[in-house]
């Protein structure tokens, strides 16, 4: 029953579980880095399993872009805008990681419900552990106030869809996989340069505090 | 109560496993410090030097205080020859999850209101705390537990713990995620850092080391051993949550089982000691976030029983 | 090859113009007049494909059939505009009382021609993986225009912009994915190609594919802004100078709903457009009413026109569903000739009173009789007054759902453009009337006219010229 690739799988989304339970924004990302270790580790799996040179390129990808340099990137920029601990909108921070806990088991039953197809060998557990990073992805975007918290939330929820899409299909394209991971180094490049700049004219990151334009 | 070799063994071990634990975690600590360290069994002199000394009591105090030592060491002992700590077959068969449970609340319920009755607001004040703690960390605490009993189709203790490998079927997650919940709760229970500082009795941390202070002569002796006793339980049976989850991934042979998992509870006094040299004490208002990834854990663990449970 | 080389080079070649350019009057100039021969160019491109069905190829996954080209020509004609605009508004921007800075207008340039290449680029799109990259990348570069001001307004709407969009093309990534996933029932590999996958409709698993539909559709609208997830837009579009609103209603929704217009493609061929139908009728019937009522209590000028914009965006929803993609691209070109007039008439007004707030301004007619009478025929173009275009194809929607027999979204419909003519004439003769709070300060009235009134001529002439004959050249 436990493949492993699903083992693998499992792991990222409990580090994205952990990571939701934390307010510091270090322990964030390292948890990131954790969790996206994880990602292409089921990638270097799936890999071996089908034999496709391309997918060794996008695993040494993920690692060099995603596990490596946003993580070192973003922890950087938080060092320098001193944004260090996280007091949560909406949902006390501990009771966030409880309640992505629940979106787990909700997960389950969603990916069990998904149409599989068979020829890759691939299980309903494999996209419990997708589908659960994407939820945890949003619901960490929500429960946050720092902008910073944001791109770590989007990032995670894009984690969810990569990982979706390296263990429910044959492999996409492999343009179009490097093709996202590009888009997210540059998207990541972008956010962090207007969260300086908020820093710099707000002289905090607080997006729930951003309602200027309210009407 | 039948001497068989097993039942030899594990007396054998009761009596010197929880002062070499403490040894361990005392001497690796002074390591760290660049210090040479107490003899390893330095606890087991302590022990009988202060039941050599003469007992300061309280005026104010009444039975309760005086009772309170021996109420938690004989219930800690009575939980010690019951529970499966080792993975052998315990001398006292047929503990229950729940009696387990109740048993360490009775023990806790009389140490808070010992410590209350010495009339000291130092020992009163580490009580409350000691009561908010573990108030937070059972749930914690019994959904492991729970969880392991679900997968293993029973809530007697010996079924599920100290069994043989070849008869175990509980599934390698949920032994996991109970070991880390039992570790993270463990070390709530257990006022360990980065819940309490458990060298010192001063007001920053003031849990269980303030709410013992009272005590002297016999009466503390028995509050060391209990608390070495307590120590030895929460690390037996973590260690065989790893043990067993790690004989999910390699084939261990049977007659390594209890030794490995001996290994493995002084590798976790290792680690406690680790983390009490490297990380700092939590404030008191940041301790319910570290005892959510406790919550978070078993919660995991009982998702993982149910979600195998309704698969085989 | 060539073509390729052709296409690439106006736009690659003004983005250099404007990193090394020394003066901003010359750097100005130039990329407008290379921006209409761009188009030239293009025309010259395209004019086989309107006389022959054969598509126009570029490179593996790129090409354009003639609605593609169409919406290319539509983009080029706006950004062209817009640019040609930005010259007189970034002029009198630098010498206004708090001037821009001139390394802040470079940026602009260069933003605004590689955005330009993104959205040329979705419409080449033949693979739904080029086409999520391509409306990403449409989102990156885009909000660096959103930020031109500096101000903390700008950066909140930037920030709201990226987040939101961000999130919804990842959605949409999702989507794609799970089309892809459907896709490899029907073929051993799988293939995002969009060609591939209308062929090969019949046997794609359907429920990954309506899954997939679903998601992409929820991301793609969230970037044109449909109801409930147009937040960002309004701020958006009030926030950018007024030369990048133009060609954010008047090009980037188009692209998002371009891309919806492929999936639809993909949907038809696999004979199950019932489901696409009716999510695409009541999601762009919703968003006409819900805009038409943000519409009446609304604070700032550019604002209101943004919420048109939403309207309008519903409209083009329910024209994919009516199945017809020229009906689609009629309402699209009309909306974004009076749309961008609109957004570069108030970008004037804005200019020339110091202000945004709709209360504030007052009086246009009076001071500036030209920019008074533009915006007042824009409005009523934009809003669906004959003989404009746009009343054309709404009225070439409604009646093809009268057809179809959907009454219910034609009342809806006819509400919500009812209510947003009336909405918009009322906020119309406030500002056109009155006496002015402030002092008006008029830059080259005429000058920065001409534009504004080409467009509306276009706009005239569209709606004079097109019958279903016409109509007919784009349906494939």
């Amino acid at each position: 029953m436990m493949n492993e690739v699903n083992l693998l799988t499992v792991t990222a989304a409990v580090f994205a579980i952990m990571m939701s339970g934390s307010g510091q924004s270090r322990t964030n990302l390292l948890l990131y880095a954790m969790q996206t270790f994880f990602i292409a580790l089921a990638c270097l799996a799936q890999a071996e399993a089908k034999g496709s040179p391309e997918l060794y390129t996008v695993v040494i990808g993920i690692i060099v872009i995603k596990v490596l340099t946003v993580p070192y990137f973003l922890s950087w920029l938080a060092n320098k805008i001193e944004a260090r601990s996280d007091p949560g909108a909406f949902l006390p921070i501990p009771l966030t990681m409880h309640v992505s806990i629940l979106l787990f088991a909700l997960s389950h039953f969603l990916a069990l419900g998904l149409p599989l197809f068979k020829g890759i060998g691939s299980v309903a557990s494999d996209a419990t552990g997708a589908i659960s990073l994407l939820l945890t992805g949003m619901l960490f975007m929500l429960t946050r106030r720092f902008a910073l918290g944001q791109i770590i939330g989007f990032l995670t929820l894009e984690n969810g869809i990569f990982l979706f899409a390296v263990t429910q299909t044959k492999g996409m394209p492999f343009i179009i996989e490097m093709g996202i991971l590009l888009d997210v180094l540059v998207a990541v490049m972008i956010g962090g340069l207007f969260v300086f700049r908020i820093q710099k004219s707000f002289e905090h990151i607080d997006v729930t505090q951003l309602n200027g334009l309210k009407e | 109560m039948i001497l068989t070799s097993a039942n030899l063994v594990f007396i054998v071990t009761l009596t010197i496993m929880p002062f070499l634990l403490i040894g361990v975690i005392k001497k690796i600590k002074a390591c760290f410090q660049n210090r040479v360290g107490p003899p390893v069994f330095q606890s087991l002199y302590n022990l009988v030097k202060l039941f050599n000394k003469d007992e300061i009591l309280s005026k104010d105090c009444s039975w309760i205080f005086r009772s309170g030592p021996l109420i938690s060491f004989s219930g800690m002992l009575l939980l010690c020859l019951s529970v499966p700590w080792l993975p052998l077959q315990p001398p006292v068969p047929g503990c229950d999850i729940f009696l387990f449970v109740y048993v360490l609340a009775l023990i806790r319920f009389f140490s808070i209101i010992s410590s209350i009755d010495a009339g000291s607001p130092f020992s009163s004040f580490a009580a409350s705390r000691e009561a908010t703690l573990s108030f937070l960390a059972e749930p914690a605490f019994v959904l492991a537990l729970v969880a392991l009993g679900i997968s293993a189709h029973s809530s007697d203790l010996a079924l599920i713990f100290g069994q043989p490998i070849e008869n175990n079927r509980i599934p390698l997650s949920v032994w996991f995620f109970s070991g880390l919940a039992l570790f993270l709760s463990g070390i709530v229970e257990l006022s360990r850092m980065p819940i309490d500082d458990p060298s010192t009795h001063l007001e920053l941390t003031m849990v269980h080391e303030a709410m013992v202070i009272e005590n002297s002569g016999p009466n503390l002796a028995l509050v060391e051993w209990s608390y070495a006793l307590k120590l030895l339980l929460f690390f037996g049976l973590i260690a065989q949550c790893f043990v067993y989850s790690l004989s999910k991934i390699i084939a261990l042979p049977p007659l390594l089982l209890p030794l490995s998992v001996l290994v493995v509870m002084l590798a976790l006094g290792c680690l406690t000691a680790m983390i009490e040299s490297f990380s700092v004490k939590l404030s008191w208002g940041k301790n319910p976030d570290f005892i959510a990834y406790a919550v978070s854990m078993s919660l995991l663990s009982s998702l993982a029983a149910f979600a195998m449970n309704g698969g085989s | 090859m060539n073509d390729l080389v052709l296409i690439l080079s106006i736009p690659i070649a003004a983005t250099l113009l404007a990193i090394f350019c020394p003066k901003i009057a010359v750097l100005s100039r130039t990329v407008s007049l290379a921006l209409w021969f761009y188009f030239a160019i293009l025309v010259y491109l395209f004019a086989p494909l309107f006389a022959s069905k054969q598509a126009i190829y570029l490179f593996a996954g790129l090409s354009a059939d003639r609605i593609a080209a169409a919406f290319i020509l539509l983009t080029v004609i706006i950004s062209a505009s817009a640019i040609t605009q930005a010259g007189i508004f970034f002029e009198h921007e630098l010498l206004s009382e708090n001037p821009a800075e001139n390394l802040h207008v470079r940026q602009f340039y260069i933003l605004a021609m590689l955005f330009l290449l993104s959205m040329i680029t979705v419409f080449f799109c033949q693979n739904l993986g080029f086409l999520w990259m391509s409306i990403e990348a449409t989102t990156l570069l885009s909000a660096g225009l959103v930020y031109f001001h500096r101000s903390q307004n700008s950066l909140e709407a930037t920030w709201k912009y990226f987040i939101i969009c961000s999130v919804g093309i990842a959605l949409a990534l999702l989507g794609v994915v799970l089309i892809y996933a459907s896709s490899q029932y029907a073929c051993s590999e799988g293939t995002l190609a969009i060609p591939e996958l209308i062929r090969l409709a019949g046997l794609l698993n359907i429920p990954l594919f309506k899954l997939g539909f679903i998601f992409a559709f929820l991301g793609f609208a969230t970037k044109s802004g449909v109801f409930p997830l147009h937040s960002w837009l309004p701020d958006a579009y009030s926030e950018a100078p007024a030369p990048a609103s133009a060609m954010f209603s008047g090009a980037l929704l188009n692209c998002a709903l371009y891309a919806i217009m492929r999936l639809c493609d993909i949907c038809r061929a696999s004979g199950h457009f019932a489901a696409a139908f009716s999510i695409l009728l009541w999601a762009g019937s919703i968003t006409v009413i819900a805009a038409a009522i943000f519409l009446v209590h609304q604070h700032g000028i550019k604002r209101l026109w943004a919420y048109s914009s939403i309207e309008n965006a519903g409209l083009m929803l329910v024209a994919i569903a009516t199945g017809s993609w020229s009906l689609f691209l009629l309402q699209a070109a009309n909306h974004s000739l009076a749309k961008t007039s609109l957004f570069l008439l108030s970008g004037n007004i804005i200019q020339a009173t110091g202000t945004k707030q709709l209360k504030d301004i007052r009086g246009v007619l009076t001071f500036c009789p030209v920019w008074g009478v533009l915006l007042a025929l824009s409005a009523f173009a934009v809003t669906g007054v004959p003989p404009f275009g746009v009343f054309i194809s709404e009225w070439l929607i409604l009646n093809e759902l009268m057809v179809m027999g959907q009454f219910l979204p034609v009342a809806i419909l006819l509400a919500g453009l009812a209510l947003a003519f009336i909405a918009v004439s009322v906020h119309l003769g406030q500002i056109l009337f009155g006496v002015p709070k402030k002092n008006f300060r008029i830059f080259r009235p005429t000058l920065s006219s001409l534009v504004p009134g080409l467009l509306l001529l276009g706009s005239l002439v569209l709606g004079f010229t097109v019958t279903p004959s016409l109509l007919a050249v784009f349906t494939p």
